[in-house]
């Protein structure tokens, strides 16, 4: 009886040791996936399109992981996933770090980065912001919104992660430089997800984020450029006019699997443009 | 003859698995030095004092180590005396099946995962925070300390119930037919026995606030700055672990930004370790 009890055990173990080799080394697995990681503006174009894809392609499985662009881009770099995300085009100081590697962008399409407001500082009469107003609040010259017209309240300045590509345009904008310091700065959050629940939970918060992100609690402010406002609108972004802009991109390295390639015909092809502009961004084709 | 050869296997596998665990860990120590020690090399006391933290400029790691050293010690003491008092109850005055299903409930909450507490922070805690001290946020330095505190509170509440409860009965028999009473029983036989116990509880609880990330990262603000005066914990700041969360992926593997964050990791490394032995110091002086 103990005799077969103990035959049981182990049978059952080399069972399961088999049953994890032949999983771990499955070729089938490895070439009909794709890993895609990076800018959270992009993941939603890009996890819907993949669900869609998925439909017509149901062997290929797509995992899409977020992170921002900087990570995007470095883990394509270095091959932890097939095709990276960007909100921003790709820095001089990351292609110098792989001087000796060439990557492909391709375009999705367009998006704007708004400077947001919570809801209660666009409603007591804070609508439009100039480049300058912006600027001294971010370096902490402007702390009370008092000091704009608003009310008494302190301003609670979010700035994002120095690698993200919202902030990289945003920046670009106020400072002219793309990765400038924030000084005036109290908190910093990672996704424009976090941001936009950052925002939504103050009351007096500053804070910027993708336009596709704005809602009633998070408010997106006009911006005074050329003695104009300008309102952060879809068509304002698709005409050139509002001044905060960037190319959603995914970025891969020169050589690809086909998988890849097949996925990435469809991104660029005419079943994902409805998708962008329901994700709320400005289609290009 | 076949008895012997089992010996032989055995001591040879279980040696295998011990090697196995023995490189592991050194391993990891040894790639923590091979990584961040150069820059620390390099940048000594520019970058162990260095009060800003803009990549590809400069690294000062002071904002995150008076962060990590801040919010563990604020857990401490906010979480100790609540967990030794819940302890000495426990152990002194519930019933057996009482002090088991109260045991049984700080085990479960010694094992949930950082990520729910963080979670729980956002959405809870730092709105708590912020409205009964009338902040203009509660991403704050208080928040993680608050947060951490219930993380370790389980922890060193459970295992210092221990320590105490397995105070021989020979001990405590003898100081009864000497006249002590309960409180004094406690305190003069129970409480001193368990204290190597209290004092291991109250290591691991700083080991698992130090190096608490994900928790910390949502709630403390992530802004790379001492506060500004230093003991303002209203303030937000940043801690080692949720600096390593935040960046880490960002630039793995290579460059100046890497061996930064490594020289980080390796600092975090350094703090638990000085934190175990002062601690394990204390102890053996309280031995004496």
């Amino acid at each position: 009886m103990i005799q077969k009890v103990k035959l049981f055990k182990s049978s059952l173990c080399v069972a399961i040791l088999f049953l994890l080799l032949f999983s771990s080394t499955s070729a089938i697995a490895k070439e009909n996936s794709l890993r895609i990681a990076g800018s959270t503006t992009v993941l939603p174009i890009v996890s819907r399109a993949a669900e869609t894809f998925k439909i017509k392609h149901p062997n290929i499985s797509i995992t899409v992981n977020a992170g921002g662009s900087g990570v995007g881009f470095s883990s394509v770099a270095d091959n932890r996933v097939d095709i990276g995300m960007m909100s921003r085009k790709i820095s001089e100081k990351e292609l110098k770090k792989y001087n000796k590697q060439k990557f492909n962008s391709h375009t999705l399409g367009r998006d704007g980065v708004a400077c947001v407001v919570s809801s209660e500082i666009y409603s007591a009469g804070i609508t439009t912001l100039s480049k300058e107003q912006i600027g001294d609040i971010y370096s902490g010259k402007i702390k009370n919104w008092k000091t704009l017209g608003g009310p008494d309240k302190k301003i609670v300045v979010v700035d994002k992660e120095r690698h993200r590509g919202t902030r990289h345009a945003f920046m670009h904008y106020v400072f002219g430089n793309p990765t400038a310091r924030a000084r005036g700065a109290r908190l910093v959050s990672g996704s424009n997800n976090e941001e936009q629940a950052k925002i939504a939970q103050s009351d007096s918060a500053i804070g910027l984020l993708s336009q596709a992100w704005v809602n009633k609690d998070v408010v997106g402010v006009a911006l005074i450029h050329e003695g104009k406002k300008i309102e952060p609108s879809i068509e304002n972004i698709k005409s050139g006019v509002y001044p905060i802009s960037r190319d959603l991109d995914i970025v891969t390295q020169n050589n690809i699997s086909d998988t890849a390639k097949l996925f990435i015909e469809f991104l660029l092809g005419s079943e994902v443009q409805p998708i962008i502009e329901k994700s709320g961004y400005v289609s290009i084709r | 003859m076949s008895r012997f050869a089992d010996i032989d296997f055995f001591h040879w596998a279980t040696f295998a698995m011990a090697l196995l665990s023995m490189t592991l860990g050194v391993g990891i120590v040894a790639y923590l030095f091979w990584e961040g020690g150069p820059f620390i090399w390099n940048h000594g006391a520019q970058f162990l004092m260095g009060l800003d933290w803009f990549p590809d400029e400069e690294y000062g790691a002071a904002p995150m180590i008076f962060g990590s050293a801040a919010v563990t010690f604020l857990a401490l003491v906010f979480s100790t005396p609540l967990a030794l008092a819940s302890a000495i109850y426990t152990s002194e005055f519930l019933d057996p099946r009482q002090r088991l299903t109260v045991k049984g409930i700080m085990e479960i909450l010694a094992g949930v995962p950082g990520i729910v507490y963080g979670l729980l922070g956002v959405s809870l805690l730092s709105v708590w925070i912020r409205d009964v001290f009338n902040l203009v946020d509660g991403y704050t330095l208080l928040s993680a300390s608050f947060l951490l505190a219930i993380m370790i509170l389980p922890t060193i509440m459970t295992l210092s119930e221990d320590a105490i409860h397995s105070t021989p009965a020979e001990y405590r028999q003898a100081a009864s037919g000497l006249g002590l009473s309960k409180m004094e029983i406690l305190f003069s036989v129970a409480l001193p026995h368990a204290t190597p116990g209290i004092a291991g509880a109250i290591l691991l609880a700083i080991g698992r606030a130090m190096g608490e990330t994900i928790a910390v990262m949502l709630v403390i603000g992530g802004l790379d700055r001492v506060p500004e005066p230093w003991y303002d914990v209203f303030s937000s700041g940043q801690s080692i672990a949720s600096k390593l969360g935040r960046e880490a992926a960002e630039t793995l593997g290579f460059g100046e930004h890497w061996s930064a964050l490594m020289a980080l990791a390796l600092i975090l490394f350094f703090l638990v370790m000085f934190l175990t032995a002062f601690g394990n110091w204390l102890i053996k002086g309280f031995r004496k």
